[in-house]
């Protein structure tokens, strides 16, 4: 069994993590103290291929598997979060149900500019009283002549009013429940598609979220993806890749704060000693370590089983469920470390704590994921 | 016109540095391009990008891990590269010799060196190896252009900076300023795998022969030194010179 990651693999984690540490890392504090949607490096993203990078190189994309990007969301993360969350949702819902369900035409039409990062892609699926009861959602597609009038609202839009391509699923069918649900894929300029002012979060500001309304938006039939009553079940088909980038995330947020924990316990000096020397703290960089090393194996091994084509479902929520509670516990001894700064927005460990925060309550709350653990695990008794 | 581009394989800005039996120890995966380096395989790039260039071939010497410094000049646009193989820890006088005679082997008329290496802080290299060439060197450059066969360059000098001018073949160190180097894409570092990188091995003597290598201390002294300035000035001269030894 080898451990290492792959030398090629190697080189794009290091060509990735001097990119981000230049690039992005210098902007997530400004950012997050005046929040806007980061285009400018968003750009720079897209030209290295950070922003399509499971699609096929024939539409742009760089065409890796889910270990690769696993590995460079990390890194993304690492530098800052609300540039991962950007990243993970055009990358992930948008362009693989796009690929994996779209018509020759539906693909030729979006995923070029969505791997390139001249469009960024944002996933509406959530509603204020649907979350984790998904299929309950209540957007209404009414069929018409040469397409569908879409009303009803979404909420918790990553991108909401930035992105320039929304994946929209709607109830084509109110009476079918999951399988009345079918997917749209509509342009930010849609006459009857608007936006809510951005969502004033706990962190991750710049990865501006909103409300997303529809007021009778005409879509038309080209931009139907699948047929009708598939929306859900497609929607569900993507979330395993889009579990591995939120795991990675989640990783990578845990990494800077542990780094800037360790670092400040080796400088700071309490009873004439530098504070690592003392138990209390040494344990605790100890616990951290081991919770991310254990979440990122369980992370890496679910992107690998993905990659071989194998079912990783209950692999995926585990490493999902890890690297989020991870995270959090990660953040917090990261404050507990530096002690009074560690309040302080001078320092970044308390940002890595707001931004880390979230990511047990997106991609499917921690207690979806012991849902879906635990029904796996039923599976794998029952037979 | 072939342009070639010498790059160095050396710590990076966060590599750990352990001092191990005499040597300096570093974790193998802790290295990558010397940034100085890149200024030239961005120059290099450019001219060829113009149009004013062939092909660019960027040379390194070094042990079996130097590779990974040439493909990434690949990924920023190098068209092939060559790795002279050595284990050897080779001063800058002695890589001279081999350097030169790999320029000469590609059919290079413009030679691009970084102005400092990071690992030795040695600025040696580029007038070693355009000695041995027998090229003029144009070294600190700020700023470069191509114009009928010629290299029209300005260059940092002790009191300023000056313009110069010399026809080809030419050796230029690089700097800071001369221009902002690309970042390697990721669809570029996986083209780059493919291009072509020639090996061979190398054998020349060192010139320096390193003895031993320590880490400094970092213990702190922390001591206040009370008084008026010339006092305080003449006991620090005192220190410095008898107890720290620097002076």
């Amino acid at each position: 069994m080898d451990f290492a990651l792959p030398d090629d693999l190697v080189a794009l984690q290091h060509a990735v993590r001097d990119f981000a540490r230049r690039e992005i890392a210098p902007v997530a504090a400004g950012l997050d103290r005046e929040p806007r949607f980061p285009r400018a490096t968003l750009r720079k993203m897209g030209e290295m291929g950070l922003l399509g990078i499971l699609t096929p190189e024939a539409y742009g994309g760089l065409g890796l598997g889910y270990l690769a990007y696993a590995v460079l969301l990390e890194e993304i993360a690492a530098a800052d979060a609300a540039h991962a969350t950007i990243a993970s949702v055009t990358n992930g819902m948008p362009q693989s149900l796009i690929l994996a369900h779209g018509s020759s035409a539906q693909r030729d039409r979006w995923l070029p500019r969505l791997a390139a990062g001249e469009a960024i892609g944002a996933f509406c699926l959530t509603e204020p009283h649907a979350g984790s009861d998904a299929a309950a959602l209540r957007t209404r597609a009414r069929r018409v002549e040469g397409g569908y009038r879409l009303d009803g609202s979404k909420a918790w839009i990553t991108s909401g009013g930035e992105a320039d391509v929304y994946l929209v699923l709607a109830k084509t069918d109110p009476e079918a429940g999951a399988r009345g649900i079918s997917a749209f894929v509509l342009e930010r300029e849609t006459p009857g598609l608007s936006f809510g002012a951005p969502e004033r979060k706990l962190g991750q500001h710049a990865a501006i979220t909103t409300s997303v309304r529809l007021d009778d938006a005409f879509v038309p039939d080209d931009q139907r993806l699948g047929e009708e009553g598939q929306g859900f079940a497609m929607a569900m088909s993507a979330l395993d890749g889009g579990r591995v980038g939120i795991a990675a995330q989640a990783l990578g947020i845990a990494r800077a704060a542990f780094a800037a924990a360790a670092r400040h316990a080796d400088e700071r000096e309490a009873f004439g000693r530098p504070i690592r020397e003392f138990q209390g703290i040494g344990f605790k960089l100890a616990d951290m370590a081991t919770r991310i090393e254990a979440a990122r194996l369980l992370t890496q091994r679910a992107a690998w089983l993905l990659d071989r084509g194998r079912r990783a479902t209950k692999e995926v929520s585990m490493a999902k469920l890890a690297a989020s509670e991870a995270a959090v516990f990660v953040c917090d001894a990261a404050v507990q470390v530096f002690g009074g700064y560690g309040y302080s927005a001078d320092y970044p460990v308390e940002r890595y704590l707001r931004d880390a925060r979230v990511t047990t309550l997106y991609e499917g709350t921690s207690e979806i994921q012991r849902v879906v653990i635990s029904r796996q695990i039923h599976r794998e008794n029952a037979r | 016109m072939i342009i070639a581009t010498y790059v160095k394989h050396v710590p990076d800005a966060e590599a750990r540095l352990d001092a191990a039996g005499g040597r300096i120890e570093v974790d193998d995966h802790a290295y990558a391009l010397d940034g100085m380096d890149e200024y030239g395989v961005e120059a290099a790039v450019r001219l060829k990008e113009a149009g004013l260039a062939d092909e660019v071939v960027a040379l390194a010497i070094g042990p079996a891990r130097a590779e990974a410094a040439l493909r990434t000049a690949l990924a920023l646009g190098a068209d092939r590269a060559v790795l002279l193989e050595t284990d050897d820890e080779l001063d800058p006088l002695a890589q001279a010799a081999p350097l030169a005679e790999a320029t000469r082997a590609c059919g290079a008329e413009l030679l691009f060196v970084g102005g400092k290496q990071a690992d030795w802080d040695s600025a040696a290299l580029g007038p070693a190896v355009a000695e041995a060439l027998g090229w003029p060197l144009c070294d600190w450059t700020t700023e470069l252009r191509l114009e009928a066969g010629e290299v029209a360059a300005v260059h940092d000098v002790d009191d300023g900076s000056e313009d110069w001018r010399a026809p080809l073949p030419v050796v230029v160190t690089t700097q800071q300023g001369l221009n902002e180097p690309r970042y390697p894409t990721l669809p570029n570092i996986m083209k780059a795998k493919r291009k072509p990188l020639d090996r061979r091995p190398l054998a020349v003597p060192a010139r320096v022969v390193t003895l031993d290598a320590a880490l400094p201390s970092r213990a702190r002294r922390g001591v206040r030194l009370e008084g008026d300035a010339a006092t305080v000035a003449s006991e620090l001269a005192r220190r410095l010179r008898d107890e720290a030894k620097v002076l």
